[in-house]
């Protein structure tokens, strides 16, 4: 876990610097035409609040539990301003990438043992997104659904 | 890049038993409960095609280009068979999880310099199930607002709208023009000619109604129109029978042409709510 608590620190200590960054990225991604319009500052605030929630989803013994209320709020959020459900997953793969362009930035994973330690911490948080995916799509089909009484598959 | 070839010919060595996995897994995941009466049979060659495409994905000079296509036409599949979008994913999710569960099983991993190839090799799986997760999202999606489409396509045909959103207000007003002058027409026939008011006033919710799903609010002008009209013509000329049933139809054309507007309303609404959220 100790590199775990290593990339945990670095989110939680740069939160501003890297929301900054997915910002700028998500602005111009083309995956992501919806932000493209979204002032920046509108935008920093709920990659903070992500990154700051990093430690509590990333250490939570139970992972599933955590994910799902955090990521189904963020779904509602999405949902409500109009974000499209793929651009609204992107977004957060963005953020996720984010952390890992700037760990890579900041030389965190340097040595051998460090290399090592680094495949727990990329698994656990693909696990982290994994749940967060689903629990996204689940959340926005269940909100068509009651707007349209019974979309088609969604 | 050896880390990758490594898992490359793994999967490809192993394309069978990680799919068998899979399928078992898939079958009894409490997230992916559309697999549940799938045969194994059936899921099996799914996840092999998967894999026998992984080193073409795996090694694209443009991944996403590769995946586009190949994720779009997997989601397709899986629309077709009713899989909600959320199990589909969960499902290409645990195809990934079963190539690591595999590679652990074999131990390829295990030096420190093996280590570090398969930081490469998580780091480039991810990056091709990104693109997976995001093209499957958006053609689930292009998917539903096409379905929504085709059962909106009467509702449309009715409501003069082109599929397109162009509105076709020059027949509606022609017709609507049409079916007035028939109203009035009728109305002065009955009253006028005939002294009777039995009731013909039936047809008058034919523009009644249109006229609440073409004009919403607006056209329930139409029908209190058409209610003082049939008044004043009962004024005109039949002095003589009471009031009281043309009135209350008058009233009737009012109320339904109410009604019709804001259920009009209510499906527009949603309707464009829908093509937002589905764009």
């Amino acid at each position: 876990m100790y590199m775990g608590m290593k990339l945990i620190d670095l989110v939680e200590t740069h939160a501003e610097p890297i929301a900054r960054q997915w910002a700028r990225n998500v602005r111009k991604n083309p995956f992501t035409p919806y932000y493209h319009s979204m002032p920046e500052k509108d935008l920093v605030p709920q990659a903070v609040v992500f990154y700051e929630n990093f430690r509590r989803l990333f250490m939570e013994p139970k992972p599933v539990e955590a994910s799902q209320g955090y990521f189904t709020r963020y779904a509602e959020e999405s949902y409500r301003k109009g974000v499209p459900l793929h651009e609204a997953l992107y977004a957060l793969i963005l953020m996720r990438r984010q952390i890992w362009l700037y760990a890579e930035f900041q030389v965190l994973f340097l040595t051998a043992v460090e290399q090592n330690l680094a495949v727990e911490s990329i698994t656990r948080t693909i696990l982290m997104f994994d749940y967060a995916v689903y629990f996204i799509s689940k959340r926005y089909r269940e909100l068509m659904k009651l707007e349209w009484f019974e979309a088609p598959n969604t | 890049m050896s880390g990758s070839l490594k898992l490359i010919a793994l999967i490809e060595k192993h394309a069978d038993p990680i799919a068998h996995a899979w399928a078992k897994d898939v079958r009894r995941n409490s997230r992916t409960a559309s697999y549940h009466d799938m045969p194994e049979g059936k899921l099996v060659p799914l996840a092999i095609r998967f894999y026998d495409n992984f080193r073409k994905m795996f090694y694209a000079e443009k991944p996403a280009e590769v995946s586009r296509e190949f994720f779009a036409r997997y989601a397709e599949e899986q629309y077709e068979a009713n899989v909600p979008l959320h199990e589909a994913i969960y499902a290409l999710i645990l195809m990934r999880r079963h190539i690591w569960l595999y590679a652990e099983f074999q131990v390829i991993f295990i030096t420190a310099v093996e280590q570090k190839q398969a930081v490469d090799s998580l780091v480039r799986t991810i990056l091709m199930f990104d693109y997976a997760i995001t093209f499957m999202s958006r053609r689930y999606q292009e998917l539903i607002r096409g379905e929504l489409n085709d059962r909106l396509a009467v509702l449309n045909m009715i409501r003069l709208e082109s599929p397109l959103g162009t509105r076709l207000s020059p027949y509606r007003t022609a017709i609507m023009s049409v079916l007035l002058i028939g109203s009035f027409l009728l109305t002065y026939y009955y009253h006028a000619v005939m002294g009777s008011n039995v009731i013909f006033t039936h047809l008058f919710y034919i523009p009644v109604v249109l006229a609440g799903i073409w004009w919403k609010r607006k056209g329930i002008l139409l029908a209190v129109v058409l209610g003082v009209f049939l008044i004043l013509s009962h004024s005109v000329f039949l002095r003589g029978i009471p009031l009281t049933d043309d009135f209350v139809r008058a009233v009737m054309f009012i109320v339904i042409g109410a009604v019709v507007a804001f259920l009009s309303e209510g499906i527009t609404m949603a309707e464009e709510i829908y093509r937002l959220k589905a764009m």
